[in-house]
């Protein structure tokens, strides 16, 4: 089973476009992920949060600064890493398990071990029953679920997800943090998560970096100490309202809230 | 057991309900324009060289079978080598033009300019470069359903999320692979509806081209019985036609379940 690698980033900056039509989205931001650490970025919308997932993976080119993976600058984009975004991104004309089964056959791995692993993370994932379904036959929750499947089945050091839960209805989401959460604490890989919950920042991480408005920049930093695996209910834990309580002074001072 | 034998019962109840509605409601219908039609002929006593009865044509095409059979077969090899034809250069071309900004910026202009175009004006240009024969309405064939499906299968190409780019790169997807297990899968959709089109306006075309340029096929029969003012051969051409538009169409339906099992049927 492959463990966590770590991701280092130095400086990292992004521009969109030249000239005057120039767009700075993010940075510099530096980042130390250790080897099988959950992080979470936590931001406003449009402070780069999502440009900072394509640079660490490589599939962007930064415009300044470094990143390496367990220690090896990126030029390329990495394959040993799984991504789920906001959207499933299912391909609409494969089964669920054909779905997932996409990693074996473009990685052309070996298809009865993936296939194996493929169905426990359906047992995993509550996908059982699901394997031969298209994805239009499936509920919201049930897609995003094979979509981390899919990003899990090659057994990855890194998972990147983008606001994985963001389209999913409040129960629905309470749900899936807590699978994912089991799924993590027997693997351990290295899991940058980013989010604008709170409650997912809080409920799932080692570590929390909070985002400034765009260009981001990381603007706190916050060591989760909470027992795993965390409830359905964060808010019996009063260190949660503490850990939250401080998110929400950053956002304020920074004037991502405005309340009068 | 039991549940699965009732679920086919079912099933196969469902399957006598649409025959009735899709068949033989139809066929009702037709009987009864049939019917009516023989009367108001038959009443006002018509001509036959102005209008045909029914018992004319239905009669005639019963007698003529082998000649209509044989121009109906003429028709459909022009029609499947021509829609063959043009879908094989639509799609690879549309997917060149996709990938290619250059070659859109260059091309598209002269492909939307060839595509607004009345195509039956190339027929007599076509006449001089082949001769009478299948080859002016192979080719007429080819330019009707070209444009749809040239057009079609670019958006089909286009509809790719660029976000599912990022995963497929992610597994280190070379770009055949992401040709033969996304892009292409995910445009069948867009090339089906072009192909659905385009096989509507192949009939249209090939029978246009065999007016004009043609020893056989079912517009050629029709164009042969016109000058011989023999109108019920002429309505036995456009019956002969119809069934000949209504098989193509059904093959397509067919294909659209071979090429896109996935999709959901209501």
């Amino acid at each position: 089973m492959a463990t966590g690698a770590s991701i280092e980033a130095k400086g990292l900056t992004k521009v969109y476009g030249e000239g005057p039509s120039a767009y700075h989205a993010l940075g510099p931001i530096d980042l130390d992920i250790a080897p099988g650490e959950f992080v979470s970025l936590i931001g406003p919308s449009g402070c780069g949060k999502s440009t900072t997932l394509l640079l660490v993976s490589g599939l962007e080119p930064q415009t300044a600064g470094t990143v390496a993976v367990d220690g090896k600058p990126l030029t390329a984009p990495i394959s040993d890493v799984g991504i789920v975004f906001q959207d499933h991104l299912l391909l609409e004309f494969r089964t669920a398990m054909k779905n997932v089964m996409l990693q074996q056959e473009i990685r052309r791995l070996d298809r009865k071990r993936i296939e194996e692993r493929a169905h426990t993370l359906f047992a995993r994932l509550g996908l059982e029953g699901a394997e031969q379904r298209y994805p239009w036959q499936l509920s919201g929750g049930m897609r995003q679920r094979v979509s981390i499947a899919r990003a899990l089945v090659h057994d990855p050091s890194m998972l990147l997800m983008d606001e994985p839960f963001g389209a999913l209805d409040a129960i629905t989401r309470t749900q899936i943090r807590h699978d994912l959460e089991m799924l993590w604490l027997d693997t351990r890989k290295t899991v940058l998560f980013i989010t604008h919950s709170i409650e997912e920042a809080v409920g799932l991480s080692d570590r929390v970096l909070v985002m400034s408005k765009g260009p981001g920049t990381i603007v706190d930093e916050i060591r989760i100490d909470l027992p795993r695996p965390r409830p359905a209910h964060l808010g019996e834990y009063p260190e949660f309202a503490a850990y939250a309580k401080r998110i929400y002074a950053t956002f304020e001072k920074l004037g991502v809230y405005q309340f009068h | 057991m039991t549940t699965g034998a009732r679920g086919w019962s079912i099933r196969a109840r469902a399957f006598d309900g649409r025959v009735l509605a899709g068949i033989v409601y139809p066929l009702l219908a037709i009987a009864i324009v049939f019917g009516l039609w023989e009367g108001v002929i038959r009443l006002f006593d018509v001509p036959v060289w102005l209008v045909p009865k029914p018992s004319d044509f239905l009669g005639r095409f019963a007698t003529e079978l082998p000649t209509l059979a044989a121009a109906a077969w003429a028709t459909s090899v022009r029609i499947f080598f021509g829609f063959l034809l043009g879908v094989a250069v639509a799609v690879p071309l549309a997917l060149a033009l996709v990938s290619i900004p250059a070659l859109e910026r260059g091309l598209y202009p002269v492909i939307v300019f060839l595509n607004i175009m009345p195509k039956t004006v190339i027929g007599p240009i076509l006449i001089v470069w082949f001769g009478i024969g299948p080859m002016v309405a192979v080719l007429i064939v080819f330019l009707m359903c070209f444009f749809p499906v040239l057009v079609d299968a670019m958006s089909g190409f286009r509809a790719v999320d660029p976000r599912l780019h990022y995963i497929t790169r992610s597994m280190g997807a070379t770009s055949f692979q992401t040709f033969r297990h996304i892009r292409l899968p995910a445009s069948m959709p867009h090339i089906y509806s072009g192909m659905r089109i385009g096989i509507i306006k192949a009939v249209e075309g090939v029978i246009i081209a065999e007016f004009i340029a043609s020893n056989a096929g079912l517009g050629h029969l029709i164009m042969r019985a016109s000058s011989y003012m023999d109108m019920p051969l002429m309505f036995c051409g456009l019956i002969a036609t119809a069934i000949v538009a209504l098989i193509f169409n059904a093959i397509m339906t067919l294909l659209g379940r071979v090429l896109m099992p996935w999709a959901r049927r209501v």
